[in-house]
């Protein structure tokens, strides 16, 4: 097992920081990389670790591919980015693997859709609204001062009532633990019954991953750190690309760092209930709330409570809700308590890709993601009245590998027509209904034979989003002497 | 092919690419190939120069070399023509002059080394009409949802199925289509298979010197051999990327040199032969445990020196290429260890492709540009093609009551 330097990685790599109940969002663009420059090397100290607990507030900070630019990196160090991560989210080939077409296309998005327009993220986190508007007020005053930034945007995610999305769902219920963080390993099994142990690798680069091997990482040649700021890149040489090895020293910059992706998912909960209502009407064409919540968690997967379905198929069950031990292969092989194309079998297939459940279950353990997202917006008070107030879910997810990890999930899985044998259809909640090889339907597996939900909607729209590099507190130093 | 036409022709395979439908430009019309089920052409260019540019026409087709060239000619002699221009040797003086084009052809077929069928048994007539047979049946099972599912036991459901199959005169040969494949051509794989290792088991001992002599030579070569994987270049993975993931299905053409010598290019020859046999009792839709191939060609070329691959596989290619990696590492190391560049390998089938990011990054350098590409069932995959056959054989077939629930269940 890796012994991991905490205080060097970034906290929301570890942490939910569930225990803060209120968080804003900074997007901020550069105008003054010198001031940026200054303002970073001052704000590497007051950066939240993964080391201790803040009991009041949390600050972390991430950078688009366009940000690292701006701040000065040279090209060569940027060109050891990964493609996505370069491309950034709202490129043409990201934007077809994500299924971000129609309403959600970059095009329309509130920001973001300009890659260049978005450079520095600043996630503030405070125990109440108290603490978090006085760090807000610290740092956007020091901002406004000296940080040679422009705020472009603030995104709030207000406290929220309770841990459920605004479906309706208990949401971040699954949650891989990275190895050797013991602490979390046992918080998970005591919520959630399970824990689901990850190589360090899969969250933090410079880390061995579930292949065996350290996720590739960004590097520096070694003229570029002069004062040393960086470790050594540390992979063996015969696993490192050509042109790199043939460079005598470089510095790894992404050494306890990560990737961190941001959407922000705009939830039409209104159209989801009222679409629900309809499709289980009776024959009188009366509403029956008992069926339409229940096909709203064969959408999903899991009841309100968060109960899932292969454990109780035919109501809600508060003795499951946070139940996370459970696969499908022995109980659910066909869906019939839970459906093949449900939000959570898409989202994680556990021991169902495969024929054999451990190999499925390692397979899938090499796509999981840290999931830090929360909603913004106020609760519907009334789900099947529409109220024309924006609200949705700022999707926040942690990972080493973008490709392979979100990007992964979000086209093999969640918009895959052909997910598991289906044809025609993606994720009923997140996956895009508007796609070519989609038909907008929902097989729900049942005897004598499965319903077939039809003229499906998208109730979540993209709004706004970037893929961000979450540098490790020494790579933030360095990112501050650049130039100098 | 001739290298000062090599614009020419990438601008008439873009032309045929474009046609909408695909595959219905009128000088090319793989559309109307019944015979088809996946064809593609695709330009290789060697970017070290030790090659002129090499054109690869690929072609999975059901039944006779014979009769399927007599189609294509039939259907495609003028686009055959115009390409065909554009390569050495050939003499045809228009489309009309069947007999060199035809003789064109046959004197540059090569045949798999070693080959996979994801749908082993069915033409492509056969699985477009089992699904359009399927859509029907889910139509129809929409209705019948519609009318109430309660109290309607699964016995009387099939027979309404089977009412409503039956009230189709166009779905007729449902009852008496054949099957996939007879008994003997289940078994004569399985016999050569377990006879090669019989008499390697057999052998043994005789072999067991030349053995040591050859896994010794082969570990100095692992150690020494040169592995130089570039990082990724972002332009040509955005190309090949751009012409991904439009329908269910994708199409990969690879080309690499074989490690120089002739140790590696025997080993080679021999794992894809031994390959080839594990395929050929591969007929359940799977190799190696991979469920997503349709079909997957390794052919020698240029004297054993270059290593063509190419496949039509569902799904996108990252994903693939995972799979690969988690499934049947061992199978594509063997192959692909021999290949220049591979990363590091032990005892020819270990490492390599465990080292995902820099096999990924090879295998993007090593694959070409699909010009042309057409599939005849753009929306079935592997498992899809299958379980509509799975469901059609057992429609008329007796089945007890729990069969009869599980049959309901594959809807």
């Amino acid at each position: 097992m890796v012994k991991l330097h905490r205080g060097d990685i970034q906290g929301i790599i570890f942490s939910a920081y569930s225990h803060l109940a209120c968080a804003s969002y900074l997007l901020l663009r550069i105008e003054d990389a010198a001031a940026t420059r200054r303002w970073l090397t001052g704000i590497a100290d007051k950066i939240t670790t993964a080391d201790g607990k803040e009991e009041v507030f949390s600050i972390n900070l991430a950078l688009t591919y366009c940000g690292l630019r701006k701040l000065g990196l040279n090209e060569a160090t940027l060109n050891t980015f990964p493609i996505a991560f370069r491309e950034g989210v709202a490129s043409q080939n990201r934007s077809r693997i994500l299924g971000d077409t129609n309403n959600s296309a970059p095009l329309a998005w509130d920001w973001g859709g300009d890659p260049d327009s978005i450079h520095i993220l600043l996630l503030v986190y405070g125990k109440n609204e108290k603490a978090l508007n006085e760090q807000l007020e610290q740092r956007k005053a020091e901002l406004a001062d000296s940080s040679g930034t422009v705020l472009v945007k603030e995104l709030s995610a207000g406290r929220q009532p309770d841990s459920k999305e605004h479906f309706g769902f208990a949401d971040g219920i699954g949650q891989p633990v990275i190895e050797g963080n013991e602490r979390h390993e046992k918080k998970q099994r005591a919520r959630t019954g399970h824990a689901t142990v990850v190589k360090a690798g899969e969250f933090i680069l410079g880390h061995v991953n579930e292949y065996g091997i350290p996720t590739t990482s960004p590097t520096v040649d070694a003229a570029y750190d002069p004062r040393r700021l960086l470790p050594r890149y540390e992979v063996p040489l015969d696993l490192r690309f050509a042109d790199q090895s043939m460079a005598k020293d470089l510095r790894d910059l992404g050494f306890n760092g990560s990737y961190l992706v941001f959407r922000q998912l705009a939830q039409n909960v209104a159209g989801f209930w009222r679409f629900l209502d309809a499709a289980t009407h009776g024959a009188l064409g009366q509403s029956d709330p008992v069926a339409r919540e229940r096909l709203g968690a064969k959408f999903v997967g899991r009841w309100p409570s968060g109960a899932p379905l292969v454990l109780s198929p035919d109501r809600d069950n508060v003795a499951y809700k946070d139940e996370n031990n459970f696969g499908y292969t022995a109980t659910d092989r066909d869906g019939l308590a839970c459906p093949i194309g449900s939000h959570i079998r898409r989202c994680n297939p556990r021991d169902s890709r495969d024929d054999d459940p451990q190999k499925s279950l390692q397979s899938v353990r090499r796509h999981r993601l840290m999931r830090r997202g929360r909603s913004y917006g106020h609760r519907i008070s009334d789900n099947l009245v529409e109220d024309n107030v924006e609200r949705g879910l700022h999707f926040i997810c942690i990972n080493a590998d973008i490709e392979r990890q979100f990007e992964f999930v979000q086209q093999t899985w969640i918009n895959n027509t052909v997910f598991g044998g289906l044809r025609g259809e993606t994720d009923p909640i997140v996956g895009n209904q508007d796609a070519g090889t989609c038909d907008g339907m929902m097989t729900v597996p049942g005897d004598p034979v499965r319903t077939r939900i039809s003229n499906l909607r998208c109730f979540v729209m993209v709004k706004g989003g970037a893929y961000f590099f979450l540098p490790s507190i020494n790579g933030l130093r360095y990112l501050g002497t650049l130039g100098s | 092919m001739d290298p000062a036409k090599l614009a020419s022709l990438e601008g008439l395979l873009q032309e045929i690419q474009d046609s909408n439908p695909t595959g219905h430009h009128a000088a090319l019309p793989l559309a109307d190939l019944k015979r088809l089920h996946f064809g593609s052409m695709v330009i290789f260019k060697d970017p070290d120069g030790n090659y002129d540019p090499t054109l690869v026409f690929e072609n999975n087709f059901d039944g006779e070399l014979d009769d399927y060239l007599e189609d294509l000619l039939e259907r495609a002699a003028a686009g055959l023509h115009q390409i065909y221009s554009h390569c050495f040797d050939y003499r045809a003086t228009g489309s009309q002059d069947r007999e060199e084009i035809l003789a064109f052809l046959h004197a540059h077929i090569v045949r798999p080394n070693a080959y996979h069928i994801g749908n082993v048994g069915r033409g492509v007539a056969r699985i477009k009409q089992e699904e359009e047979m399927m859509d029907g049946i889910e139509a129809f099972l929409d209705g019948f949802a519609r009318e109430g599912l309660e109290g309607v036991s699964p016995g009387s459901l099939r027979n309404s199925i089977q009412r409503f199959v039956e009230s189709k005169p166009e779905w007729a040969w449902a009852r008496q289509a054949q099957k996939r494949m007879t008994f003997a051509e289940r078994l004569i794989p399985w016999v050569k298979l377990i006879g090669v290792g019989l008499l390697v088991l057999i052998l043994l001992p005789l072999l067991l010197p030349f053995l040591t002599i050859y896994v010794i030579a082969l570990r100095w070569r692992e150690i020494t051999d040169r592995s130089e994987i570039p990082s990724p270049e972002q332009g040509q993975i955005q190309r090949l990327a751009r012409r991904e993931d439009h329908i269910v299905q994708n199409h990969m053409a690879s080309l690499c040199y074989v490690k120089p010598g002739r140790f590696r290019r025997a080993t080679l020859r021999g794992v894809l032969w031994l390959a080839n046999l594990v395929a050929r009792v591969s007929y359940n839709g799977k190799l190696s445990g991979l469920d997503s191939l349709h079909f997957a060609h390794w052919v020698l070329i240029d004297n054993g020196r270059r290593l063509l691959f190419l496949t039509n596989y569902d799904g996108s290619w990252e994903n693939y290429l995972d799979d690969f990696i988690d499934k049947a590492a061992l199978g594509l190391t063997g192959i692909w260890s021999n290949t220049m560049d591979f990363p590091r390998t032990s005892f020819l089938v270990f490492g390599g492709a465990r080292d995902a990011a820099r096999f990924k990054a090879i295998a993007r350098r090593t694959q070409a540009y699909t010009n042309v590409w057409f599939s005849a069932y753009p929306k079935l995959t592997v498992q899809g093609v299958d379980k509509n056959s799975t469901i059609r054989e057992d429609l008329f077939r007796s089945l007890c009551e729990t069969a009869t629930m599980n049959w309901l269940r594959r809807f």
